[in-house]
């Protein structure tokens, strides 16, 4: 038993070391400044995006507020903020899906916010009418089609993705995808419920394979010939054509993108964004970090590591997200990806796609 | 238990009344089961969603048991074949291959996912070169069905079943098979009417630890694409935003591992499997030359290479297109060290506890392993109410001092909660072996209660606690939901790093953490695979 117990000495001295460095590093960070930790904010964010580290270490660098985030899956965040209730320590709420966004703001998450700053530069589309959120990007949810096969005006709606001409053509993934489940209720909004579960219903029998894998797996699907159209958010196309890797680059090459519906109501487009936790207390440099993410430094890092959407018009983007750019977006008010979220995953359990 | 067991089991009552140490294992279970308590309350206070079809609940459900059914059926034949092979048999590298075959616990489920998937996917590099050697495309090799992911768990879960029968053998003494013998039985007849009867319990148990850990998956059937209970239990919660729901899917899971358990027990019963024999002697393995030897060699190397070797090789190979960043690796690997030798500790030590003290009390144990087939997205959300009441009440702000000794606390427990199963199968298989009689001889001898567990029952469940610590402090580096959701600020494990790069679609720089999960276990896996082989009922060296 002597060795059980140096066993667990050595666990429970690495568990202190692990335990102190992260608030090592919080109290030095803190260092002279003012006030109780008004040096650092907290931040719980459902975006997974590597980029988002450059976003953390050019606020830290530009104000001094150091960035100690909690990344979950967007359920998960909502249920642990509303468990922790006013003794939440987070000050920040961030999203990558406005479908989300609504959650957590129906969840009682959020505060309002206003400040001169943030009403100027985020769009009114993009925003919670009360200050609840604010969107700091954008991305559309496009048809990637194979160049060779598929002649770009035969997906310029998002109906003809479950006509005849694509049967055992079309590549999908899962329909609890959020992305997915924001574009179902954009088309229960626009068409009702039965056109939308028709339409549900004339993909699934058009699926070339069973609904799987993530955006970036979509488009090599097409490019490998395994289907030749696909659903995919802009920024996944864009990082393939961007990548160092030969093989990404290829596919990128071979595959086009159709931005649907510009004859009509416009691509589908969704947004990233987040808001002033509601009990806060570092409300103050919270507020920073807001008006940081509106700024034109880190729209630019949105953009160029990201290959985002800016929030903000009229900042220029980088010649890859620029070329993307000009578009029509659907201007449908973003909220109602959240209302509807529920049916629309409903719609699509009804008609069979996984 | 026999019919002499019961007048002294009352005398005892009699006398003594409860024992700290019964108290202790009932207080060990009520923490185990808390979590669970918290999801039947949400079940039974948050609405269900409306819009959840019932035709989707069906398909969900039916998925988990065929994918069950698959998965135990390959996971009881490989590992029960490599077990007998490894103990009964000589041939050439067996001694390797006996703690190696374990080492696939090294690689969690999800891991091996990634691998599988991008080997076979469409645009992968095993069907790109056949399509273009033969202008068709392989369609059926794809990972992402069904039967591709009874293939990944199986290969993930074997060595479960592996480790328990291995464990089985190893302690039955040579004198029942050599009566078997001198009965007529041939080799063959042996293993069937004797060797896998007797091996019964441990093989059922570590089957049902497998089955448990195939319920409650949730990141390798979602990155393969099939739909299970468990994900249909995140979807309602995500998708569908309806916690009540999610709750009474995981109830459905709930009622399921309390048949699996069961039927486990069920099967036990009116059985006694300790040696009935005092006489114990090692068992002399058969040499196998020639082709059978090199078969046997063979099927050992397919089942490492299958379940680590080809899956490591590949992210290894995936992991050299991106540059890991090293710092932040490190200290995650530092957090989920230190997370999975504490939460190994508490685990076995709360195990111990309820094994020992509820050891005629079925009840506790059963209800405290339920925890294992609960999806740990669930398990986690149940963790919030209890966690919830200490942060409110002591308005600890969880990223400070002693707020971070505190959501760790909790974050333990939670594994305990999680992972009692994992540790109490082994314990329980091993404490099989001391049979009624000797702890009644102890106790007519003048031991107390607790010096017949210390000089009688510990001693010889030793190995079955090493193999607990073993399986827990790995799948502890391997969990997911509960860290998720429980950790304090920057504290991400090996693991939640290889998930964050994952669902960003970054294979490449997923591939690190995952590889480090792999290496980190691996050593602890040979260690206490080797610790195992050497406890022997009659050595003394230990």
């Amino acid at each position: 038993m002597s060795r059980l117990s140096f066993l667990l000495t050595i666990a429970l001295s690495v568990t202190a070391l692990a335990a102190c460095s992260p608030a090592k590093q919080a109290a030095s960070n803190a260092g002279p400044n003012a006030g109780p930790s008004a040096g650092e904010i907290n931040l719980y964010t459902a975006r997974h995006y590597d980029a988002d580290l450059q976003l953390y270490a050019a606020f830290t660098k530009a104000t001094g507020i150091k960035v100690n985030r909690l990344e979950m899956q967007p359920d998960q965040l909502i249920e642990r903020t509303k468990a922790e209730g006013e003794a939440s320590p987070a000050d920040v709420i961030l999203m990558a899906d406005a479908g989300a966004l609504w959650r957590a703001e129906a969840a009682g998450l959020f505060q309002p916010l206003s400040t001169p700053t943030l009403a100027a530069r985020i769009p009114l589309a993009l925003r919670d009418p009360k200050g609840q959120w604010w969107g700091f990007s954008r991305r559309a949810r496009v048809i990637a089609y194979d160049k060779a096969a598929v002649k770009p005006e035969e997906v310029a709606h998002y109906d003809q993705i479950a006509g005849p001409r694509f049967k055992g053509k079309v590549c999908v993934r899962s329909s609890d995808n959020v992305y997915n489940l924001s574009l179902m209720a954009a088309l229960i909004e626009h068409w009702g419920e039965p056109k939308a579960l028709i339409w549900a219903k004339g993909v699934v029998a058009n699926m070339a394979r069973a609904p799987q894998g993530g955006d970036i797996d979509q488009i090599r699907a097409v490019e490998a010939g395994a289907c030749q159209i696909a659903l995919t958010n802009t920024y996944y196309y864009l990082r393939l054509a961007a990548s160092p890797d030969a093989s990404d680059k290829a596919a990128a090459a071979r595959v086009g993108l159709s931005f649907p519906e510009q004859d009509g109501v416009g691509t589908h487009v969704n947004i990233s964004g987040g808001g002033l936790a509601a009990h806060a207390p570092n409300k103050a440099a919270a507020i920073k970090f807001l008006e940081f993410l509106a700024s034109d430094e880190a729209q630019a890092i949105l953009a160029g590591a990201n290959h985002e959407y800016p929030a903000v018009e009229g900042l220029p983007s980088p010649p890859d997200v620029a070329a993307y750019s000009k578009f029509k977006p659907d201007p449908m008010p973003v909220t109602i990806y959240g209302q509807r979220q529920a049916q629309a995953q409903g719609v699509y359990d009804k008609a069979g796609w996984r | 238990m026999t019919d002499l067991a019961l007048p002294v089991r009352i005398r005892a009552r009699h006398h003594e009344g409860p024992s700290a140490l019964k108290v202790g294992a009932w207080l060990a279970a009520a923490l185990a089961i808390l979590p669970l308590l918290s999801i039947v309350w949400l079940a039974l206070t948050r609405p269900a969603s409306a819009a959840l079809p019932l035709s989707a609940i069906g398909r969900y459900a039916a998925n988990t048991a065929l994918l069950g059914g698959l998965t135990a059926t390959a996971v009881i034949v490989l590992g029960t074949t490599a077990a007998w092979l490894v103990v009964m048999y000589r041939f050439p590298g067996r001694n390797l291959f006996s703690w190696a075959l374990a080492l696939p616990l090294a690689a969690p489920a999800f891991v091996l996912a990634y691998a599988y998937a991008d080997l076979f996917d469409v645009a992968g590099p095993i069907r790109s070169t056949l399509r273009g050697l033969t202008g068709q495309d392989f369609g059926f090799l794809d990972m992402r069905s069904l039967v591709g992911a009874a293939l990944v768990l199986s290969m993930a879960f074997y060595p479960y079943v592996y480790l328990t029968a291995r464990a089985a053998f190893v302690s039955q003494s040579v004198c029942a098979l050599e009566a078997g013998r001198t009965l007529g039985c041939t080799p063959w007849t042996c293993f069937t009417r004797v060797a896998l009867p007797l091996a019964r319990p441990a093989i059922a148990a570590g089957a049902a630890l497998a089955l448990m850990e195939v319920f409650a998956d949730y990141g390798a059937v979602n990155f393969l694409g099939v739909q299970t209970l468990t994900t249909g239990v995140v979807r309602a919660w995500s998708a569908y935003g309806a916690p009540g729901s999610a709750a009474r899917l995981s109830l459905m899971l709930l009622v399921a591992a309390g048949l699996l358990l069961w039927i486990e027990r069920s099967g036990r019963q009116g059985q006694a499997y300790g040696a009935s024999s005092a006489r114990w002697r090692p068992l002399e393995p058969v040499a196998l030359t020639g082709k059978a030897g090199l078969a046997a060699a063979a099927y050992c190397l397919a089942l490492i290479s299958f379940g680590l070797l080809i899956p490591a090789g590949w992210l290894g190979y995936r992991a050299l297109s991106a540059l890991p960043e090293a710092d932040r690796l490190l200290h995650a690997a530092l957090v989920s060290f230190g997370l999975a030798a504490t939460g190994a500790m508490v685990t076995v030590g709360l195990a111990g506890l309820i094994a020992f003290g509820a050891q005629n009390g079925q009840w506790a144990k059963r209800i405290a392993s339920l925890g294992y087939a609960t999806p740990g997205a669930v398990m986690a959300v149940g963790l919030l109410a209890p966690a919830s009441l200490v942060w409110r009440s002591l308005g600890l702000n969880p990223n400070l001092g002693l707020g971070i000794g505190l959501a760790l606390g909790v974050l333990v427990l939670a594994y305990s909660a999680r992972l009692m199963a994992s540790a109490l199968g082994p314990i329980e298989a091993g404490l099989a072996r001391v049979t009624p009689a000797m702890g009644r001889a102890a106790r007519t001898l003048g031991e107390t209660e607790a010096g017949a567990l210390r000089r009688i029952h510990i001693p010889i469940a030793k190995g079955a606690l090493w193999t607990a610590a073993l399986l827990v402090f790995v799948d502890v580096m391997k969990e997911l939901p509960a860290t998720l959701i429980l950790r304090p600020f920057n504290f991400d494990t090996l693991a939640v790093l290889a998930d964050r790069y994952a669902s960003d679609e970054r294979l490449a720089q997923a591939a690190w953490p995952s590889l480090m999960i792999v290496l980190a276990a691996c050593l602890p896996i040979i260690l206490l695979s080797r610790q195992i082989m050497r406890s022997r009922p009659g050595d003394q060296s230990l």
